[in-house]
Order: structure tokens, then sequence, then C-alpha cells
């Protein structure tokens, strides 16, 4: 099979060009369809997220045919995304779309995304009738490389974001998040995703307070919370598990003389202070008291640093088993290709030397019956020999090279060499 | 036969022992699914020896050092599965697996093919004050270990290093800390009770001076100390680690020590 692979990312096109180059959801189908036509593709699919733009094409791929359609669909001249647009061909191809697939080429590193998007990508294709045995396998392949990766290295297991860190952080403290309470002291946007991440692992219930009341109204709406005035908040701080701090006051808002209040009030109970003003609104000797953590904005990056970095080694072992992986497809996909090949090979040639005995037979028509027989079986002999010795090579060579990542160009050549068509 | 059934789970329960090890010095689990398999199959082996060594004497055996030391291990071992099953903590594993090990080596090395039992031991006694103190022991070496695991745990929080560990949160800690203390002090107070009512009855009033007997009393104090904290002050956490901490050293100070009723053959 050959196969193509364009497009935009990331890592090649900034926002604005990506922006242009988007298919929305709901003009894939007929995207695709206007696709097929003007590439004489046999199978498409188009995969468009905010992060990467990229088309697939199978079965009679043409690079360039796909560059123009980009352009001609987006109404966009040639030159000014040429520079932007990647393409790989067949190994390279299957190569970019395992990587994608399994997040190895995400803007972060080992997102759980994007698995879904090409699901969806794959999906909508195969709603437009686009994809038939040439992508078929291959997609199915990519999903099961993507979980691979996900299960056999460490690559989407630590948080790397500061909302994902403060609920790994407080797993460690509770376990169990379930029926615990937060408490949000000040609107923010941060503080806001943070409770979000942590009601969505189970915390109970949210207590919001603000210096303007009604903006804590409105945030606790969100999370079904309580609102509490500011000037009470301390009267109700003993009741939260953890504590997301982020107001704009320039001095702190929890101190050591609260904090120990609260430890005392809370028989023990520990509490988590996530601190993400700055300046910082808990007093940093709270961390001294027992039972009460205090992480702050830098202490969550160090967390989420830490966590990126293993990330990226784990991400040396991801890209061994995509490798491995994509190795294996080819030769898969080849040795499929092969043996349909040699028997085409064989039976076209065989066809010519029949077609030529047969063409000649009158030549020996003068011939008594029985030497006309013998001379016959002599011609049948030498041509039959002679055919076995010019292919002998060939096919020995397509053997050899369906286990090369090479292979699908030369079976290509070989199969342009006896006008083989596809079938 | 038993002899050999108890080496044999020795050897299987070294794969334990080889987990902790490796663990502690990669700092990274390693071999730790083996290591509850080995130890799973050696618990097999190890309770099959203790009900033949038992149909042999046609009496549960207690009364050597070998099978007391057999015994306790067992226990130790089944503590360990039951815990992990309920909790799924690995890292307990780094701390158990090393003392089945132990207590079965001592079993092993113990073993003599002199069946006679001392006098002293001739008695019912033995069959409620050993397995209640061994209970409560076992109870409180994995309150011990939690509370470490505890401790360990708090330390990486507060300094904030950023940990990939696989410790258990500190409320679980917490939690086996106390649920372990509150099943090991009621057994280890009735082990402390039956053990006087017999050295009563042996000894008369004298008992009461040996070393061993009073340093059991003492720790039975400190746990009943940290029992008191729990509940009416609320201690939780860091202190109580402690206070589990200094218990436990207390334990393994009463068993280390010989005295009038040590386990002599």
């Amino acid at each position: 099979m050959e196969l193509a692979l364009i497009g935009v990312s990331h890592k090649t096109a900034p926002v604005e060009v990506r922006e242009r180059l988007a298919f929305p959801s709901d003009k894939i189908r007929a995207a695709l369809e206007s696709l097929l036509e003007k590439t004489h593709a046999a199978e498409a699919m188009i995969l468009s997220t905010c992060n990467r733009v990229e088309i697939v094409v199978a079965q009679g791929p043409d690079a360039q045919l796909v560059r123009d359609f980009i352009c001609e669909y987006h109404q966009i001249p040639a030159e000014s995304i040429s520079e932007h647009l990647y393409s790989y061909k067949n190994a390279d191809a299957i190569r970019h779309l395992f990587r994608v697939t399994a997040s190895l080429d995400s803007m972060m590193l080992g997102e759980p995304q994007i698995l879904g998007q090409v699901k969806e990508a794959y999906r909508l294709a195969s709603a437009a009738g686009t994809i038939g045995s040439g992508l078929s396998p291959l997609l199915n392949r990519a999903f099961a490389v993507a979980k691979r990766v996900r299960s056999e290295t460490g690559i989407s297991n630590s948080a790397v974001s500061i909302s994902y860190a403060a609920v790994e952080l407080a797993r460690k403290i509770f376990g169990d998040l379930s029926g615990k309470t937060v408490m949000i002291i000040g609107a923010s946007k941060m503080g806001e995703l943070a409770a979000k991440h942590l009601r969505r692992n189970g915390v109970a219930s949210v207590l919001v307070t603000n210096r303007t009341f009604e903006k804590a109204v409105e945030i606790a709406k969100i999370f079904e919370g309580a609102a509490i005035p500011f000037e009470h908040f301390s009267d109700h701080i003993d009741r939260a598990d953890i504590v997301i701090s982020s107001t704009g006051a320039p001095h702190f808002i929890i101190t050591r003389q609260l904090a120990e209040q609260v430890i005392r009030n809370r028989r023990n109970n520990p509490v988590f202070f996530i601190d993400i003003a700055v300046p910082r609104d808990v007093d940093p000797s709270v961390n001294d008291i027992d039972n009460a953590f205090v992480y702050d904005i830098d202490d969550l990056q160090q967390v989420i640093d830490s966590n990126m970095k293993e990330r990226m080694k784990e991400a040396g072992r991801a890209e061994e088993i995509v490798d491995r992986e994509v190795q294996a497809f080819c030769t898969r996909m080849q040795s499929r290709e092969v043996a349909p090949t040699i028997v085409l090979v064989r039976e076209s040639v065989e066809k010519v030397r029949r077609e030529e005995i047969e063409r000649h037979r009158r030549l020996l028509r003068d011939m008594p019956a029985d030497q006309q027989a013998a001379a016959l079986g002599a011609i049948d002999q030498i041509t039959q020999s002679l055919m076995n010795k010019i292919l002998h090579h060939p096919i020995s060579q397509m053997k050899e090279m369906a286990n090369d990542p090479d292979g699908a160009e030369f079976i290509e050549t070989v199969r342009k060499i006896f006008n083989i068509k596809p079938q | 036969m038993h002899v050999q059934l108890l080496e044999f789970a020795l050897g299987l329960y070294s794969v334990g022992l080889l987990h902790s090890v490796l663990t502690v010095l990669r700092k990274k689990q390693t071999l730790f699914k083996p290591a509850v398999v080995a130890t799973l199959i050696g618990f097999a082996c190890h309770a099959a020896s203790i009900a033949i060594r038992a149909y042999e004497l046609q009496r549960f055996a207690l009364a050597q050092r070998y099978e007391s030391f057999s015994f306790f291990a067992a226990l130790a071992v089944l503590a360990f599965l039951l815990v992990y099953w309920k909790y799924k903590i690995d890292s307990l594993g780094i701390f158990s697996f090393p003392a089945i090990f132990v207590m079965t080596f001592i079993a092993n090395l113990a073993y003599t093919t002199q069946d006679s039992v001392p006098e002293l031991l001739r008695s019912r006694w033995i069959y409620i004050h050993t397995p209640l103190v061994i209970l409560g022991y076992v109870a409180f070496f994995i309150a011990f270990s939690a509370a470490v695991l505890y401790l360990f745990q708090e330390r990486e929080l507060k300094l904030k290093r950023v940990f990939f560990n696989r410790l258990p949160s500190l409320e679980i800690c917490d939690d086996l800390a106390y649920r372990a203390l509150a099943v090991g002090f009621p057994l280890m107070t009735l082990g402390i009770l039956s053990g006087a009512l017999w050295a009563q009855q042996v000894w008369g009033v004298q008992w009461m001076s040996d070393p061993k007997i009073l340093l059991a009393f003492v720790t039975w104090l400190i746990y009943l100390l940290l029992i008191h904290y729990r509940l009416i002050a609320g201690w939780r956490g860091k202190k109580a680690a402690y206070l589990a901490i200094v218990g436990f050293i207390g334990v393994v100070a009463t068993f280390s020590m010989s005295g009038l009723h040590a386990f002599q053959p």
C-alpha cells in the first residue's frame, strides 16, 4: 500500500496558519469526498485539531495533489503555507501517525486527548466511506500502539499542570478525596480550575469566599457550593480539608496563628493549603505546623517540572516501542502484498510465453506429427526454463524486500515494470 | 517432612527479602508481584508444615522455640496478606518481607530433634497466652510499619521533594496504624493478663520481678498512652506515629530479652 501524510502542526506552523487550514468537523465529509476526487486516491482521512491539521491518503496518493487540494479548499496561495507543510511517505507516514496517536508529537507530551481526536477523525472518515482495507488496519494498529505506549511507559502518569498537580498532592495526603471539602479564597481562573479538578476527583463540597461577595456567589453557583462573606471566612475555614487561596492581598490572609487555630479546631485532621497567589496568601511558616501542608505556586511548578522530566525520559522508551511497531507493521503489510505480486508476475510472463508459442505454432505445421510433438515439447521446455531463469532473481529479491522498510516502493517498481495494475 | 516444608517456605520468602533489599537499594519497586506470589505459596507450605507437626505430636505445637517462631512467622505472613488484600499498600512489603524471612529463618535454626517439652510449659495456659501475645505483636508490627511509612511520606510532603514514590497516602497510613493498634492492644492486654495468671500459678508473686515481664508491662503502658492520646487528645499523624514506633521498640526489646520464661527448650 502506498501512503502519504501531509499536514501542519504546532511544531511547524503558528496558530494563525493552523486556524486557516482547519476543517470543521461538519465539513469533513464533503472535504473528504472532494479530496478523493481531486487526488485520485482511494482512501483518505482528515485529522483536524487545534494543534494540527493532517491529511492521510492511501492507494494512489500524490502529495502534490493533496497540497493543491489544501490550497484550493481553503483558498490560500500555495506560497503562504508551503514552508509550514510537511509530508511523509509510507514508513515515515506510518511512524508519524503512530507518534501523533501515541501523543509523542503533542504540545503537552503524553496528553490523553489526542487518541480520542484521532479516533473521531477515523470515525468521520469511516462514515464518509473513505476508509478501506488500507487505512483501516493502519489506524487500528495506531490505536493499539497508543494504548501500549500508555500502559507500558509512564508518559501519561504524572500531573503536568497546576490543577492536576494539586489533585495529585491532595491524593498523597488524603488518599480518597470523596467526602472532602475545598475552600476557595479569592476569585481567579487558576483557583477555579484547580477546584474543578478536585471536584471531578471526588471532592464533595466547595466553599467560596471573596472580597466582592457577588463574585463569590457566582463561582459558588458553578460548583453548587456555598458562598461565604469574606469577613466571616475564618469561621468556616476549619471545615475545609483543602484551601485554595488566590487573592490579590498584599499581606498574608492565612497567618500562622489562624492556621494553628484551624488545626486545633479540626482535632489535627490535616489541611492542604494551595497558595497560588503572588504575593503569597499563606504564611510559609504554616508548613511547619503538624498536619498542615503548604504548597505555593513555585512548589507546584517544581512538581510539574520534575514530572515533565520524567515524561521526557519515558518518551524515549515510547519512541522505541513506536519504532518496533512501525517495523512490524511495514513487514506485515508488505508480506501481504509481496505474495500476490509474485503470483501476478509469474502469471503475466506465463501468459506471454503461451501466446508466443501459440503464435509460432504454424511454423511447425509441415512437420510430421511425431516430430511436431517432439519439437513442441522441446520449445515448451526451453521457454519454461528461460522464464524461470529470468524471473529467478527478481522474485528472490522481492521476497527479500518484504522485510525492508523501503520494500513497498520496490514492489511498486516491480509492478510497474511488469505492468501489473492494482486490483 | 514439616522441617523440609518450612525450609521450602523460607526459600520462597527469600523472594520477598530480595524485593525489599532491591527496592531500597534501587529506590524503585522491584520484584513486588513475584514476591507476593512466592509468599502466598510459601504460606501454604508453612501452614502445611505447622499442621503436619501438630498431627505428628497430636497436639498444637507451641512449646518449643522452633514451633513458636514458626507460628509467629505464619501469623505475620497471614496478617501481611490480609492487610495487602484490604489496603493494597505495596510498600508495606518492604518491612514485612524481611521480618517474615527472619522469623522463619530463626524457626529453622532453632529446630532440634528433641521433642521433650520443659515441665514449665506443659500447661493449658500456653495455648491461650502464646497466641494472644503473638497476635498482639503482629498487629503492633503492622502499626509500626504504617507509622514509619507515614513519617516517610509526611517528610516528603513537607520538604516538597518531588516524589515518584509509591507510598500510600497519609490518611491511609494513619488509618492502618490506628486500626492495627485497636486490634493489637486488646489482644496484648489479654495476653499479658493470661500470662500473669499463669505465672501466678507457677511461681506465685515473685513473677512480678521478672525483667521481661516488667518490660512487657512498660510496653503495654506506652500503647495505653498512645490509645489515650489518640482518643482523648485527638493525636494523629506524626506524634502518634512516633509513639507507635517507641512502643514497637519496647516490643522488640521484650521479645528478645531472656527472662524467667524465655522460650527455652
